[in-house]
């Protein structure tokens, strides 16, 4: 197999230069594209802060032309709101990953919960769009995939795909909590893991955390995207460490990648493709939230770079 | 209707000395027979903490079988101890219920989590016992039965059972929260599940007991019995408001199946009702059914939920 290589293409979206729904004024995480036939619409997660002063994640989109260069608008209105008095998702939506299936688009959401102990638990609903993805409606108030006997917390990060008549998800679930000094608030560790299901709401786990950590126990993985390149299947996905890794350019996050033939055996190999930060630029200290897609005959990546996409998404796309 | 005769309280965790977890409470009475006695399993709590919180713990005491009144041993400890930070079972493992399975002895219990929008979350967690239940260890540190599209909180009060090699789990799910006076009150329905292992289990998915006093009505402890060529349910039920007191709280309610899925309610047989005085005259709720040397027993707690501990009544006649 030929060498594939990323062509960066710059940062494509800043948030803070359009008026977003729900009053959100900052971040656009996580980017996931649904490609149309005349443009691509590109959902991400931004932010509002509520009464107590925490922020609340909102999914939006915007339409691009599909150069991705040049924006036609973004969405006026919600797209799917949060959750009720005490769901998995009240208190946000991040991210939402979209999927076409006949006449309709399936968004897996990942709902935020505040915890008191710990900041938050998370776990991934399904919502229905039967308008194209203007907007999507739960198919019920709590979630498709949660916390198990052997995966305790943070369940995520769904990215799903229907191959061969079967629905796949790859998620993330945490190991656990862990206050990492004493002056710190507990940090968490996830790790991705895969399920299948026949109609996309009742999922069997695989049971077992699928790519192997490069940076040891304490790695935590995030936010993989899978996509068929010639036959192999690749999977891009964000890791760090688990604490420490706000500030510290050092231990934040970076792109891995995995590739498999068989959706069972993966095989880590971060550098080929490699995605390196540009010093002095928008992801010069971190890199995160990839999701890889295919438009026009070309693979793309979308990501976050420094500050977990507080300024926006770029783009990269590949060469082979 | 049955007769049930009432013969008191048996059992009162104020009187108990020298365990710092068990101030208050004895919740949820759930039997394992012996030859020579009988363990009754309950709940819990030490006093409140100075933010007027509680945890809650499972332990035992063994009652002499050929006097239920005759208290032989209360446990040393806890059955199970509390889950780690950001478990689902951190700041509570009630109510527990358990089954002898070959030469163990399960324990399903539901744990409880604190949360910020709502005072509090539970999940149904599994654990197991070699000797005896006298301890228990948990088999993974998630749940066993978590949220799912139309049971989306509040999984909790789990009643585990056998019948024709598979197992039977009733438990209650969430419906909604409601706001009164400020403060956030659930509202359950009673759920079940079935299961070929008793760790992979398909629910239901529907409410199997039809609500009567209210459509909010909360249901709770569907302790379900075999007698008779019937399946008899005892469970108790509350208004949604207001119902820390005589007039909206927890009365025993009763259904009977031939088939475990479809119930038929008829709380006029239930038989069992206030007392004009005493320890039970405000309350009746968490009913478990056991028989014992040929006479049915119900137990049940009283005023507060079961705060002063647990009592018992002896059916006058036959559970048909």
């Amino acid at each position: 197999m030929s060498q594939m290589k990323w062509k960066k293409l710059g940062k494509i979206f800043d948030p803070t230069q359009y008026k977003l729904p729900n009053n959100c004024s900052a971040f656009a995480q996580s980017p996931q594209a649904l490609v149309f036939d005349e443009f691509v619409r590109i959902y991400f997660s931004t932010r509002a802060i509520d009464a107590s002063g925490k922020y609340l994640s909102h999914i939006a989109f915007v339409d691009m032309e599909k150069n991705l260069q040049n924006v036609i608008c973004v969405s006026s209105n919600t797209v799917i709101p949060l959750g009720r008095l005490g769901c998995f998702d009240e208190h946000g939506i991040f991210p939402m990953s979209v999927v076409r299936y006949g006449e309709t688009v399936l968004g897996y959401t990942c709902g935020w919960n505040r915890r008191v102990s710990v900041s938050v638990d998370t776990a991934i609903g399904l919502a229905i769009s039967k308008d194209n993805g203007v907007t999507f409606q739960r198919i019920g108030d709590g979630p498709v995939l949660a916390a198990s006997l052997h995966e305790p917390c943070l369940v995520g990060d769904g990215f799903v795909r229907v191959i061969a008549g079967v629905f796949h998800m790859w998620y993330i679930f945490g190991t656990g909590w862990k206050k990492f000094s004493l002056d710190t608030t507990p940090d968490r560790t996830y790790k991705i893991g895969h399920a299948v299901s026949c109609d996309g709401i009742n999922w069997t786990k695989e049971g077992s955390q699928i790519i192997a950590d490069r940076l040891g126990t304490d790695e935590s993985q995030a936010l993989p995207t899978v996509i068929e390149i010639n036959g192999v299947y690749h999977m891009f996905f964000c890791y760090r460490q688990s604490f420490d890794f706000r500030k510290n350019k050092d231990r934040s996050y970076r792109i891995g990648h995995a590739s498999s033939v068989d959706l069972v055996n993966w095989t880590r190999d971060d550098e080929h493709p490699h995605l390196e930060g540009t010093p002095g630029d928008w992801d010069a200290d971190m890199l995160c939230y990839p999701h890889a897609f295919e438009c026009d005959g070309k693979v793309y990546l979308l990501y976050n770079g420094n500050e977990f996409g507080r300024y926006g998404f770029g783009l990269a796309t590949l060469e082979t | 209707m049955f007769r049930w005769e009432k013969l008191g309280k048996i059992f009162t965790p104020q009187e108990v000395d020298g365990r710092i977890w068990l101030k208050e409470f004895a919740q949820a009475p759930a039997t394992l027979i012996f030859d020579d006695f009988v363990r009754v399993y309950f709940s819990c709590r030490p006093f409140a903490d100075n933010a007027k919180q509680y945890v809650s713990y499972s332990a035992y005491v063994d009652l002499d079988r050929a006097n239920l009144f005759n208290v032989l041993s209360v446990s040393k400890d806890p059955i199970l101890k509390l889950g780690g930070l950001g478990e689902f079972d951190e700041f509570g493992t009630y109510p527990v219920s358990v089954i002898r399975h070959c030469s163990e002895v399960r324990a399903y219990y539901a744990g409880w989590t604190r949360c910020e929008s709502v005072p509090f979350n539970v999940a149904i967690g599994v654990a197991i016992s070699h000797d005896s239940g006298r301890t228990f260890s948990k088999l993974g540190s998630g749940p066993v039965l978590s949220y799912s599209p139309d049971e989306p909180f509040v999984l909790s009060g789990p009643k585990i059972r056998r019948f024709d090699n598979l197992w039977y789990l009733w438990y209650i799910s969430g419906r909604k929260w409601i706001t009164v006076n400020g403060r956030s009150e659930p509202i359950y329905k009673i759920r079940m599940a079935s299961s070929s292992d008793g760790i992979l289990w398909a629910k239901l998915n529907k409410d199997i007991i039809e609500s009567r006093i209210e459509e909010d009505e909360a249901q709770a402890s569907p302790d379900v019995f075999y007698s008779n060529g019937k399946y008899h349910m005892f469970f108790c039920y509350r208004y949604s408001r207001h119902y820390r007191s005589k007039k909206n709280g927890y009365r025993i309610g009763y259904a009977c199946s031939t088939n475990l899925t479809d119930w038929v309610r008829d709380d006029t047989k239930v038989g069992i009702d206030l007392s004009d005085q005493g320890w039970d005259c405000e309350m009746l709720s968490y009913p478990h059914v056991f028989e014992l040397d040929g006479k049915t027993y119900l137990a049940y707690l009283g005023n507060e939920v079961g705060r002063y501990g647990f009592g018992l009544a002896v059916l006058d006649g036959k559970l048909e």
